[in-house]
């Protein structure tokens, strides 16, 4: 059990103007699951790099249980990383590939066996010691480098998009796997993804890093109803972005007069309400109801779209098929966006 | 008549057709004179008396058994020291430092160099009589060029040793380079993250991931410096002489009943090549299952 602090990291490569990651800071609870999300190239993966050693920062410090890290080697460090394309060594058996933590700390043979058993049982994997990674599934393959990872028992578990090379059902398998070892182990955990619903299901916290800077580091829900700015917003599917201004609890906008929730930023800014929060049709009642026209809709299977102009605005709404099944292009259309569901962003 | 099926091979057949007249051509020729079939001075009885005359009789004997094993430990230990000298060169020249690009000009520069040239160019460097030994006197390391070690023309085939290391290093690192790129360094980065240290990573990781490239480049090397002839000509002493010189002096021999010892001998020498190549092989397979 781990705590992690990183302090002011950065990272500038050679014959590059703009940081791969700038001024980053983090704390990681012992035994937390942290995800790591942002779009490719966003500097994640090099944030991991830096703690487990594999890359050296430019600038800040990185500490575990309070002591900095940054001049103990890799090796020594105990910080265990598993690569997104697995990485396991071919001419090793999945046994020599799970216990090679142990051989090379020259722990006794008869254990590094029971323990390899253990942990082959631990990922689901039991009986396949003796086989080569080239016979092994994508996703047997990925818990062998779980496995590999774990059986040191390792101060901090690195995860490099464990999943993202997995077809949708694996992934769900192997994500519930993940959880399950994590809480049962209890290995402070960081993993990074480019995927927010794998960061929302698996994370206890979410660092979203966008072109190298947190942009928030928060519980999943408070991406959904707290977001830190509109990219952080549109990064977790938001839509709707209408400028005004906000003074004691209401947010006059082209829209109209809103009330707002209580705490709300007051001031010139940004209002951001979810798409599945407005209420649309016959549940369109209470406070801050609207009428709309309705722009355009669209069929998506479980759920319909719809786009619908205020005034000069026009917003986006997901709403339950069936409650909108009546509704055509060009009518008038009663809506609502309940107080709660509204949140201002700072301009 | 599927004719897809028949293309490909129809299409192979003249490149195979030559390769295989030429490789079991010469080699079925040079087997049938090393039987004593030589029909153009009279000789068509077959017999093994070239083969037991090259390594029994009084007259090669002497010479035989010292050149094998001369041979043999000169084409081991250039292709040995040639292969960790790459791999030692080419893991320094994957870090990014300056003048890294002029480094691995340097490195490379000597593969399209003929062996010939290397042989003579060591012949006139580390000769006693050569320019080292001369520059050496000059500056009074040494008093006159005598003192200076035998290092070409010795019978430890020092020299040759030194040419061909000089020359296949840069075969080697040409292919341990292309290895290690194609690697990248994901797998060390894992090792070390489990806990390994340099020497483990090399030798756990990077040794048994490079071994079938250098497996290949070995046996290439190694049966090049069995077999060769101009380096230990130029090189070499007159005794012990290496296989293939001797050979070509039995086949050079204006006694025609000479040819059917040199044929003997190079059939010997692909027979040993052979045999070591197939060990090798097999070895280096189980060395890198074990690890």
């Amino acid at each position: 059990m781990t705590h992690l602090s990183i302090k002011g990291l950065t990272k500038r490569f050679s014959g590059q103007t703009e940081a791969a990651v700038a001024d980053l800071n983090l704390e990681i609870e012992s035994g937390s699951l942290v995800a790591l999300l942002g779009p490719s190239g966003c500097g994640k993966t090099t944030t991991m790099k830096m703690i487990a050693g594999l890359l050296e920062p430019t600038a800040g410090d990185i500490l575990f249980d309070k002591q900095s890290i940054l001049r103990i080697a890799p090796e020594r460090r105990g910080a265990v990383m598993v690569f997104q394309n697995y990485l396991l060594f071919p001419y090793m058996s999945i046994a020599q590939n799970v216990g090679y933590g142990l051989k090379i700390r020259k722990i006794d043979r008869a254990i590094i066996d029971q323990r390899v058993r253990e942990i082959l049982e631990l990922v689901r994997l039991p009986g396949l010691e003796s086989r080569y990674p080239k016979e092994l599934s994508g996703g047997q393959q990925q818990r062998v480098a779980l496995a590999r990872a774990l059986v040191v028992e390792p101060r901090l578990l690195l995860l490099d998009e464990p999943l993202s090379n997995l077809d949708a059902h694996l992934r769900f398998e192997l994500r519930d796997l993940i959880r399950d070892i994590q809480q049962k182990m209890g290995i402070t955990t960081v993993f990074v993804t480019h995927d927010q619903e794998e960061a929302v299901v698996l994370a206890d916290k979410v660092a979203l890093i966008l072109d190298g800077k947190l942009r928030q580091y928060d519980n999943a829900d408070a991406y959904y109803k707290r977001p830190a700015d509109e990219e952080t917003a549109r990064f977790f599917g938001g839509q709707n972005f209408v400028a005004g201004r906000s003074a004691n609890g209401v947010f006059e906008a082209p829209l109209g007069s809103l009330s707002l929730p209580q705490g709300a930023h007051e001031g010139s800014g940004i209002l951001t309400f979810r798409p599945e929060n407005v209420r649309i049709g016959a549940a369109a009642t209470g406070e801050n109801s609207l009428q709309a026209r309705l722009v355009d809709k669209i069929f998506m299977g479980t759920q319909t779209r719809l786009r619908l102009s205020v005034g000069d605005e026009t917003i986006t709404a997901i709403a339950n098929p069936n409650d909108v099944e009546g509704y055509l292009v060009d009518q008038e259309v009663p809506l609502a966006l309940p107080s709660s569901a509204l949140w201002v962003l700072k301009n | 008549m599927n004719w897809e099926r028949v293309r490909i091979p129809l299409m192979l057949g003249p490149t195979l057709a030559i390769i295989t007249i030429l490789f079991f051509g010469s080699l079925g020729f040079g087997f049938i004179q090393s039987l004593g079939y030589q029909p153009q001075i009279g000789k068509t009885e077959i017999s093994l008396d070239a083969y037991y005359a090259v390594m029994f009789s009084d007259r090669s004997a002497s010479q035989f058994w010292p050149g094998l094993a001369l041979t043999l430990w000169v084409a081991t230990v250039s292709t040995f020291l040639s292969a960790a000298l790459a791999v030692s060169l080419a893991l320094l020249l994957r870090r990014t430092f300056f003048g890294k690009k002029l480094s691995v000009f340097l490195f490379q520069l000597n593969l399209p160099i003929p062996h010939l040239v290397i042989a003579i160019g060591m012949l006139l460097l580390f000769a006693q009589s050569g320019l080292v030994a001369r520059f050496a006197g000059s500056i009074g390391l040494i008093d006159a060029p005598r003192d200076f070690p035998v290092l070409t023309r010795d019978p430890y085939g020092l020299g040759i040793i030194l040419a061909y290391i000089w020359k296949e290093t840069a075969f080697f690192g040409i292919i341990v380079m292309a290895v290690l790129q194609s690697l990248g360094e994901d797998y060390e980065a894992v090792a070390q993250s489990l806990g390994a240290n340099r020497w483990q990573r090399f030798r756990t990781v990077t040794l048994p991931l490079l071994m079938p490239g250098l497996m290949s480049a070995s046996i290439i090397v190694f049966a090049f410096t069995f077999g060769s002839y101009e380096v230990p000509r130029i090189l070499g002493v007159q005794h012990p002489k290496m296989m293939p010189v001797l050979a070509l002096e039995y086949f050079l021999n204006p006694d025609l009943n000479a040819r059917s010892e040199g044929m003997a001998l190079s059939i010997i020498i692909a027979v040993i090549v052979f045999a070591l190549v197939f060990l090798y092989m097999y070895i280096s397979a189980r060395t890198v299952r074990k690890n």
